[in-house]
């Protein structure tokens, strides 16, 4: 060994080993440092054995955990040092200290590389390994041949060839551009006929991330492939040490496999034949016995085959013999396996047909819910989740329901929310429901969220014979003398409203279910005695003939609550007081609520931030996501997408505070839409389809920033419910398509709309080229300039820039260079002229050509309607005039617009002056109305003003009425058109400008809030 | 009186705890691995001897090789709580002879733990005088060979003392040779920049006394400080001599001292306790004589050298020397090789503490020896990094000096049978942390 006779270095880990704690080791090392820094700066005196020793020492410090910030140039030049033990520490301390992107990495390449191509086959072994573990780019460019090389030549041991196939494959995850892997598809079926086991298992890693990228090309391997997996399955030819525990090679297996899954499917049948046989042959022989490392060994085969069983679509047969076999994974005793049975057998559950065949397994299942393993419980959790449909669910969810009580505090949470969705997805009938919310809301009150409770409150308004069984329950609930504080709040709701349809029920007279209901008053929150004040005066309403002495009573309360110090309750509490005293006029006020709009489910979003994302399924969903047009994905299984599930959104409010009209409530139901509506994006997805053009729009469809999908989901939801206004905005946004691969930094819609407001910044920017823009309006003229950055060290070709200009614009582009340099900046002036109004946009066709890329993108160019608009502040005495004198349409259109973003008014008014229309503050009598007021200039009809008024309804946010006049009736129609866009739509958000093609794209954006779509996207 | 502890550990440097003791059943008997994991295991140790993790509290103290750890969970009275481990710490080495270290502790765990009982209940700390306490634990410590073998004494009563008028001091001692050591020790802390402008200085001092007197002597100490020469030329209605007068700041007292008559008269009158006890402490911060002048010159000549000067001059009488200085002058992390010239001491480079070091054993009064010394660096991966200069460090001892200038003035000893006494003052200075900018 080369650590023979190096006394200093074994006596200097001695030392450290002997350092009774920290400190001291700390010691000793800086004192070791400043040896070797000393030694080193004496470069003459330093023989190669001392070097070697103090390269040695500087590894072990490093390994310690401290920093070693010098000596990485004695560490290089050891490479190239003549003598193994030498040029062996030369490599290991390199390869340690040192990353790719090291600039002392440099010095060695050239070593390296005759290394590699030299005859010496432990040197190569060395510099393949080196490579292996920090090759960057520059390793790449000069060695990928030369390994190609050592790879596929027959001269070779098969040690050094194994090695550059492990190399061969980091050159290729790194930088798979510079690696040339064209014709290899020949080489590697080649490779596949490899005898050495050894070299086999490196070469299938290497074509496991080779298929991956491009699998089309490596069509001719499956074969050989099919025929390995054979060899190991049947174990012939295998020799002793590649045997583990009995099971010939198991990871050649397993990648075998893998490799395998990426094909989207086996068109041969003899191929197909005898793989089924082979992954028969393993479902067969896998069972579990003593030695864990065999069961190891033996499980990572099998659950491989499982996965490649699903993947292949096998037969019904087959399928349910692997169920039969996880089957007994879970009935065994030892944790491990049962964890792992579980969880393939949740995995599973995609496919189609097993769901009856899993059923069979239910109550063990259910055994090892009770499991003492949280882990364990987790899974079969899940697993139950998944399982349960309208066949079962009465009995697993009464299952989770029994088992709450007895369960792991931390599971509490999950479980309630599963138990409440599977309740409301499956519930056989309404009263079941109630009974269960109610249920779990008593056992675990605290991890219930508010939507559950809104949401029985919702069924039970929507549902009228349901509402007596409800406030029968509720009030035995509320009867109970410890009671948790969201089930005070759901009940007196509930026998606020309904009581009085139980009137004439022993024990329920309005009296009664007040004093039950005032019990609680003084245990409670804040947040809640609002709810308990408007269940008194809904009860006092209803008392009819009216009962002096409870009305007495509710009275002393609300006047009590006066005073207080909560704004809300005291609101009510004065208000309600009011109400109560108008007799008859109150029946009205206090009328029942109205029934909720169906809506969907807010509930599934959740129970998908609950579950835990484990490494194994993320790396499902990444070979998912690699395997584009994947035809298998089966797509009938979106339980959710189907039935419309109601829901509680905004109407919260109004539940809450019957008669508040102040703005107070304004944030609860933005907050609301924005958690509710999460599940609503489902609309935009369209069953996958395996249509190769639509693999062009792909990378198109692709969202902004993370930070902006609560943005995008909450304008969906308002694109929903203004559908109409949102589908005719958007037709006549041209759709950017384009032939690129290339993926834009940032979302080019984002982008857009940022420059609709503000007049420069970055209209486009891919990782070779940025277009910036910058652009003067005056009057009806408008100059831009856009700025074509090459980012690239390498010259951009063919560069092409085309307008489109609207029919309104005129547009004049100077002349674009055919090239542009490297790292260099050309800009082109683009003169416009707006000859009438209109809301199209001018399209710019960029086109240009990196290396072999041909890139072309469209994009809307920024000159859009308000940016030939001035704002013009009016006074009180030339407005009216004007607003009189323009009477009717065409020239005043008026229109109630719905599905407003909602906002409050300042915010509205700085959005609108944001597009150059100037607000004229207190020229309306009503607070809540916005009078606006802009000039329009175009070449046909030089400045013309315009006037908005803008009424909102405090209430309802959602919705407003537009007035807009003008001395042109297009300008009046377009003008109103635009601001209505702006104000429906979110302007930085992208407004799905997809026309709806009949081929969606492949990779259908996985919402990340609909379990049914994720799972299926996890096949 | 506050609470000042929950639970009280004796770990060593490893992290394994020696002794521990439970006085409230407010933080789990686990704590002190939160305390290893999350203090004694990262870089924060040594920064801040007090720490929250997880609703408890960590008061922490390093005596020697062992860490005092005290635990609470409630507000407790920090200053409390590491009074009582110094004060502790004091009682142990009483009982076994000086030394308190972890193999003290080992060789001593049933004392310990007996004496833990005695001077902490619920956590409110008790008596911990070890004159008291050895009445009645007498439990013999294990004693080093050489230490003398105590006399034996007759056991009076605990109780009747504790008590009694004077608490600290037993009736009827009696030497035959009756001595006075008093001894006045400061250490001076200084924080100068470069220029050798002082940007904070202080001293603080404190008087150490040890008696050997018979009966129930009444002691009256005059030092030349401000307050007590002022009320003196009161009461002698003439005007004070000339010469130096000292101010002290947040003076405070031994139990022992009379504080009515020093609020009345201005004079330090106590009857002591017998042995050695700390009479008084106190700090100026003005009027500090600095006992060394230092002149550093560090120049960086380029990436790879640097060449550093020093000129260390002794501003104190001739006559007078220090002992043990130790002058520390940091260098850069990547030094790689280091030449010295000194005109005297020695001088070598530490890598552990990335010092240069030079001591000198003795220096005498009015010299100013210099360190010249070249420093080669090595070039190292981390370019931008900047060496942030550290101040040099300096450690000395000078007899026979005061920083602060204070005097014994008297030491009158009057007992009723009116024995003669000798008197014995010794001054001494110290280096606290004296750093100069360089």
């Amino acid at each position: 060994m080369a650590m023979h006779g190096m006394r200093g270095l074994s006596i200097f880990i001695s030392d450290i080993r002997n350092c009774q704690n920290k400190e001291q080791e700390r010691l000793r090392v800086d004192k070791e440092l400043g040896n070797i820094r000393n030694r080193f700066k004496k470069e003459k005196g330093l023989t190669p054995y001392d070097k070697k020793k103090y390269v040695w020492k500087m590894l072990y410090i490093y390994m310690l955990g401290y920093d070693v910030d010098f000596g990485h140039m004695e560490a290089v030049s050891l490479i190239s040092a003549p003598k193994y033990p030498e040029k062996q520490v030369g490599y290991i301390v390199t390869s340690c200290l040192l990353n790719e992107n090291h600039d002392f990495l440099r010095l060695a390449i050239n070593t390296v590389c005759n290394d590699i191509i030299g005859q010496n086959e432990t040197f190569q072994c060395l510099a393949l390994t080196l490579v292996g573990n920090i090759g960057g780019r520059e390793f790449a460019e000069s060695l990928a041949p030369d390994v190609q090389k050592l790879l596929l030549s027959s001269s070779c041991r098969p040690l050094v060839r194994k090695k550059a196939a492990l190399c061969l494959l980091r050159l290729f995850r790194k930088n798979p551009d510079v690696v040339n892997v064209d014709g290899w598809a020949d080489r590697m079926t080649q490779l596949l006929d490899e005898r050495d086991l050894g070299v086999l298992t490196s070469s299938m890693s290497l074509l496991v991330a080779l298929v991956s990228n491009n699998h089309e090309a490596y069509w001719t391997c499956l074969p050989k492939c099919v025929k390995i997996l054979e060899r190991l399955a049947r174990n012939q030819d295998v020799p002793q040490e590649y045997t583990y525990y009995g099971i010939p090679s198991p990871w050649l297996q397993v990648k075998t496999m893998r490799a395998l899954q990426y094909f989207p499917t086996i068109e041969d049948p003899n191929t197909r034949r005898t793989l089924f046989e082979v992954l028969q042959w393993i479902l067969m022989g896998t069972d579990v016995v003593k030695n864990v490392n065999k069961n190891n060994a033996s499980h990572a085969v099998l659950f491989e085959a499982l996965a490649l069983v699903m993947h292949l679509d096998a037969e019904k047969e087959m399928m349910s013999q692997c169920v039969a076999l996880l089957g007994k994974f879970i009935a065994v005793r030892e944790p491990n396996i049962r964890y792992l049975g579980l969880e393939n057998m949740t995995r599973m559950l995609i496919v189609a047909d097993v769901q009856e065949s899993i059923k069979r397994h239910q109550a063990q299942i259910i055994t090892s819910l009770k499991d003492p393993d949280i882990s364990i419980c987790r899974r079969a959790l899940d697993l139950l989740y998944g399982m349960c449909d309208i066949t079962n669910a009465k009995d697993i969810v009464e299952e989770l329901l029994q088992y709450l009580n007895s369960a792991d505090f931390t599971m509490h949470e999950e479980l309630s929310l599963k138990a409440a969705i599977l309740a409301e997805k499956f519930a056989p009938d309404l009263s079941w429901y109630v009974d269960v919310i109610l249920q779990l809301i008593e056992k675990a009150g605290d991890f219930i969220s508010d939507d559950i409770w809104f949401h029985v409150v919702q069924f039970v308004t929507n549902n009228d014979d349901l509402q007596p069984y409800a406030a029968a329950k509720a009030k035995e609930y509320l009867d109970k003398p410890a009671v948790d504080e969201k089930m005070v709040k759901v009940c007196a709701y509930i026998l606020g409203e309904y009581s009085h349809l139980l009137a004439r029920r022993p024990g329920c007279s309005p009296k009664e279910i007040f004093s039950i209901i005032h019990e609680k008053l003084p245990s409670v929150s804040t947040t809640t005695i609002p709810l308990l004040l408007s269940a008194y005066a809904k009860i006092l309403m209803h008392t009819q003939p009216p009962d002096q002495v409870l009305q007495n009573q509710i009275w002393t309360i609300f006047t009590k609550y006066e005073s207080c110090i909560d704004a809300e309750i005291q609101q009510r509490a004065v208000e309600y007081f009011a109400l109560s005293r108008k007799g008859a006029a109150v029946m009205d006020i206090l009328a029942e609520m109205p029934k909720f709009p169906e809506r969907q489910s807010s509930l599934i979003k959740k129970a998908e931030d609950a579950e835990a994302d484990t490494a194994e399924q993320s790396a499902l969903k990444l070979r998912a996501q690699q395997q584009p047009s994947n035809a298998l994905v089966v797509t009938d299984q979106h339980p959710s997408n189907g039935e419309p599930l109601p829901v509680f959104v905004g109407q919260l409010s109004v539940v809450k505070a019957p008669n508040m009209n102040n703005t107070e409530d304004h944030s609860s139901t933005e907050q609301v839409l924005s958690q509710e509506n999460g599940n609503l994006s489902q609309v935009d997805q369209q069953p996958p389809s395996a249509d190769p053009l639509s693999d062009l729009l792909g990378p198109l469809a692709i969202e902004g920033p993370p930070g902006a999908t609560v943005q995008y989901e909450n304008s969906a939801v308002s694109g929903l419910e203004s559908g109409p206004d949102v589908v005719d905005g958007s037709a006549i946004v041209p759709v950017e398509v384009g032939t690129n691969t290339i993926q834009p930094i940032g979302n080019i819609a984002v982008r857009f709309h940022a420059l609709c407001l503000k007049d420069s910044g970055v209209l486009y920017e891919d990782p070779y080229i940025q277009i910036g823009i910058k652009a003067e309006w005056r009057a009806h003229q408008g100059r831009l300039v856009l700025f074509l950055g090459n980012k690239n060290t390498s010259p951009l070709v063919s560069v092409q820039a085309l307008i489109l200009p609207p029919a309104h614009l005129k547009m004049e582009l100077s002349l674009v260079p055919d090239t542009i340099p490297p790292r260099a900046q050309v800009q082109c002036p683009l003169e416009v002229v707006n000859l009438r109004p209109s809301r199209d946009v001018a399209v710019l066709d960029f086109s240009y050509k990196f290396g072999t890329h041909m890139v072309n993108i469209k994009l809307r160019l920024p000159a859009v309607l308000n940016k030939f608009l001035q704002p013009l502040p009016v006074s009180a005495e030339e407005f009216f005039p004007q607003w009189r004198s323009l009477s009717g349409p065409p020239l005043k259109l008026q229109e109630v617009v719905r599905g407003v973003r909602p906002m409050a008014l300042p915010e509205m008014a700085n959005l609108l002056h944001s597009y150059r229309i100037a607000i004229s503050p207190g020229l309306d009598p009503n607070p809540n109305n916005l009078v606006a007021s802009t000039t329009f200039y175009s070449e046909n009809t030089r400045a013309i003003v315009c006037l908005v008024r803008i009424e909102t309804d405090p209430a309802d946010r959602t919705q407003l009425r537009m007035t807009l006049a003008s001395g042109d009736p297009t300008l009046t129609f377009e003008l109103k058109e635009f601001i209505k866009e702006q104000l429906v739509s979110i302007p930085t958000v992208a407004q799905a400008p997809t026309p709806a093609p009949p081929a969606a794209p492949p990779t259908p954006q996985i919402p990340p809030n609909d379990p049914a779509a994720l799972l299926t996207d996890l096949l | 009186m506050p609470v000042a502890a929950s639970a009280i550990y004796f770990l060593n440097l490893r992290g394994d705890v020696l002794i521990n003791r439970l006085y409230r059943d407010d933080v789990g008997g686990n704590m002190v691995d939160a305390f290893r994991m999350h203090i004694m295991q990262t870089k924060e140790l040594g920064t801040c001897p007090v720490r929250q993790i997880g609703g408890c509290s960590f008061f922490y103290m390093r005596i020697s090789n062992v860490y005092i750890v005290i635990v609470v969970s409630s507000n407790a009275n920090v200053a409390c709580a590491f009074k009582f481990v110094v004060e502790a710490v004091a009682l142990f080495k009483s009982y076994f002879g000086g030394a308190f270290d972890e193999d003290a502790i080992r060789n001593n765990f049933v004392l310990i733990y007996e004496l833990l009982d005695e001077i902490m209940d619920f956590g409110y700390p008790q008596n911990l005088s070890p004159e008291i306490l050895k009445l009645y634990i007498t439990q013999e410590g294990v004693r080093s060979p050489f230490s003398s073998k105590p006399s034996d004494k007759p056991v009076p009563n605990a109780t009747l003392q504790v008590t009694g008028a004077v608490g600290w001091r037993r009736e009827g001692l009696v030497y035959k040779k009756n001595e006075v050591f008093l001894d006045i020790v400061e250490s001076v802390n200084l924080l100068m920049s470069s220029k050798g402008s002082v940007l904070r200085c202080d001293v603080t001092g404190k008087i150490l006394m040890k008696c050997f007197l018979s009966g129930m002597p009444d002691l009256k100490l005059g030092l030349n400080d401000k307050i007590g020469l002022e009320k003196e030329s009161q009461l002698k209605s003439r005007p004070p001599k000339s010469g130096k007068t000292i101010e002290l700041d947040d003076v405070t007292f031994h139990q022992c001292v009379n504080l009515t008559r020093f609020n009345s008269e201005k004079t330090v009158s106590f009857v002591p306790p017998d042995g050695e006890f700390e009479l008084m402490k106190y700090r100026i911060t003005e009027g500090v004589n600095l006992p060394f002048r230092v002149l550093p010159t560090i120049k960086e000549l380029g990436r790879t050298r640097m060449e550093v000067n020093v000129k260390v001059k002794s501003v104190f009488g001739a006559k007078m020397f220090a002992l043990g200085v130790v002058i520390k002058i940091p260098v850069p992390k990547q030094t790689a090789k280091t030449s010295f010239q000194v005109t005297s001491g020695r001088a070598k480079y530490q890598a552990a503490i990335d010092c240069l070091v030079w001591k000198i054993r003795k220096f005498p009064g009015q010299t100013e020896p210099t360190l010249s010394a070249e420093v080669e660096l090595i070039s190292t991966m981390a370019e931008k990094k900047s060496w942030t200069r550290p101040p040099i460090q300096m450690e000395f001892q000078v007899p026979m000096f005061t920083a602060s200038g204070l005097r014994v003035r008297f030491l009158k000893v009057w007992e009723k049978s009116g024995y003669n006494t000798v008197e014995w003052v010794r001054y001494i200075t110290k280096a606290g942390s004296y750093e100069i900018r360089c």
